[in-house]
This record gives C-alpha cells, sequence and structure tokens, in this order.
C-alpha cells in the first residue's frame, strides 16, 4: 500500500484530532455534570441563606443537599455507562467510604473549632468539599481538577473581603460560575 | 518494520482505531457514544465494527445494562500494535517528504 506525504500527513492529523476529542469527551462527561447539580444547589442555597431566615433555609439546605445527590448518582452512573473499566469497578466502593469518611472529619473539624457563625461554618464545608472533590479529579481524571481551585479562591476571598454578602458572593460567582462552566464544556469542548 | 495496514486506514476506521487506542488498555465504549463521537450512523458504524473485529483489531462485547442491551466495544492487543505500527509508518512517510 502506498500513499503520498500529504495523505500521511492528513491520516496522521485525522488521528491526533479523534485523540483529543476522545479524551476531552471523556473528562468532560462527569466534570459537566458535576459542575452544573453542585452549580445549581449552591445557587439556591446560597440566595435562600442569604434572603430567608434562618430556619427555612435549614430545609432548604437539606432539600437540595438530598436532591443533588440523587441527581448525582444516577446522572453519575448513566455517564459512566458510557465508557467501562475493569481498573475503576472495584473503586467505587472505596469512593463511597472515601465520602462519608471525609463527611465524619469535616463533621469533627466543625466539632472541635467550634465556628463563631454561619459564615464560618460554611466556609469550611466548602474547603472540605472541593478537596473532596480534587481527590476524585486526581484519582479519575487530572483534568476535572483544576475548577476546585478558582472556587475555593472565590470562597476564601467572599469570606475574607466581602463578609457582608458572603452568601450571595457564593450564590453568584460560585453557584453561577459552576453552572456557567458546566455549560461551557457541555456546548463548547 | 513498520507497514501501513490497509484495514485500518480507511478514514472512519482509522478514527475508531485512534478513539478505541486513546482508551486505557481493557476499557470499552458504548456503540452509541462512539457513533456520537464519530458522528455517523449506526449502520455505517456497525459495518466498519465488522471488519475491524473479523481483523481481530477490535473486540465487540454484547451484555445487558440495567435490562437494556448494550454493545461495547474495545481496542485488541493486536489491534494497539498494529494501530502502533501503522502510525510509525505515516510518520516515516512523512519524514522522507
Amino acid at each position: 500500500m502506498n500513499i503520498s506525504p500529504t495523505e500521511a500527513e492528513e491520516a496522521l492529523a485525522a488521528i491526533q484530532t479523534m485523540a483529543q476529542k476522545t479524551r476531552k469527551s471523556i473528562a468532560s462527561g462527569g466534570t459537566y455534570i458535576t459542575l452544573i447539580i453542585t452549580g445549581l444547589v449552591w445557587l439556591i442555597g446560597f440566595l435562600s441563606t442569604q434572603f430567608l431566615p434562618v430556619g427555612i433555609v435549614a430545609y432548604i439546605w437539606g432539600g437540595l443537599s438530598l436532591t443533588g445527590t440523587i441527581a448525582g448518582i444516577v446522572l453519575g452512573s448513566r455517564m459512566g455507562n458510557r465508557v467501562r473499566s475493569p481498573s475503576t469497578a472495584p473503586m467505587i466502593r472505596r469512593v463511597g467510604l472515601f465520602w462519608l469518611l471525609l463527611a465524619f472529619f469535616a463533621l469533627a473539624v466543625i466539632a472541635v473549632a467550634r465556628p463563631a457563625d454561619g459564615k464560618q461554618a460554611t466556609l469550611l464545608v466548602i474547603l472540605f468539599l472541593m478537596l473532596g472533590q480534587m481527590a476524585m479529579g486526581l484519582l479519575f481524571s487530572f483534568s476535572s481538577v483544576w475548577w476546585t481551585l478558582p472556587i475555593t479562591a472565590l470562597a476564601l476571598v467572599g469570606y475574607f473581603l466581602l463578609p457582608g454578602i458572603f452568601y450571595l458572593w457564593m450564590a453568584i460567582l460560585g453557584g453561577g460560575g459552576m453552572i456557567a462552566l458546566g455549560l461551557y464544556i457541555r456546548l463548547r469542548w | 518494520m513498520a507497514e501501513l495496514n490497509e484495514t485500518i486506514h480507511q478514514p472512519v476506521r482509522l478514527q475508531i482505531m485512534a478513539a478505541l487506542v486513546t482508551l486505557e488498555a481493557g476499557n470499552e465504549v458504548d456503540f452509541t457514544y462512539l457513533r456520537d463521537l464519530l458522528k455517523v450512523t449506526d449502520g455505517n458504524l456497525g459495518a466498519h465494527l465488522r471488519k475491524l473485529e473479523e481483523a481481530g483489531y477490535i473486540a465487540v462485547n454484547k451484555t445487558f445494562v440495567e435490562r437494556k442491551p448494550h454493545t461495547y466495544v474495545s481496542a485488541t492487543e493486536a489491534g494497539r500494535r498494529i494501530f502502533r505500527e501503522h502510525v510509525a509508518a505515516l510518520e516515516k512517510i512523512l519524514k522522507g517528504k
């Protein structure tokens, strides 16, 4: 079989394009769903915290967390069906255990540190959540790690520099930013 | 010595192999996912997969997930090796330009 150098160049370019497309598609699959679900939970939850009485807010966060977790598991398992890996199957149980232990450690830290107000407790929860997400990214797909860093930076900026509108800041920039980023990955990548 | 492979060189089959060898060894992709990634029809993809399967370059695994039939496709060890050789041959042609 003989082909010209131009044909060879075109074939190599096609291979490179497809390899890149596959890598991006796999990496973005779980990431955009996580971003949109977490973003929606944060947007509604933090807006409620900023503007509604404390008694109602606790129920809203409870409902949002439960809905977000169920939606994440259902959509995540559907996305997981697209690419099957024998090496990641035994990891699922360990991942569940990791999140349970992380939740335990977060509760222990909050109990020991006794946060002065809701903002401090919220920031601690955000830091633990981002730490968990970063660990998941490092474990499964390195390209899905980076988004946790700007969100953590945003949370710290809001906490230290804008305490009066911290919840509003987290709703618009944190939640809204995650939704926008998730949509961008889904539609443009 | 690296040689061009006629079965793999066909444009759609080249893209199928490029996508499959990008996955880690042992990983398999759903048929519909591959179809959407390549932007081809079910029939077109099915025909090309059959050719690659007959050549022993890919493995097709038909199974049920949550009671729904699913077809999973993966590159075999031979397929990965042949693809590497094909790419090396293409690079050699380009260098000799």
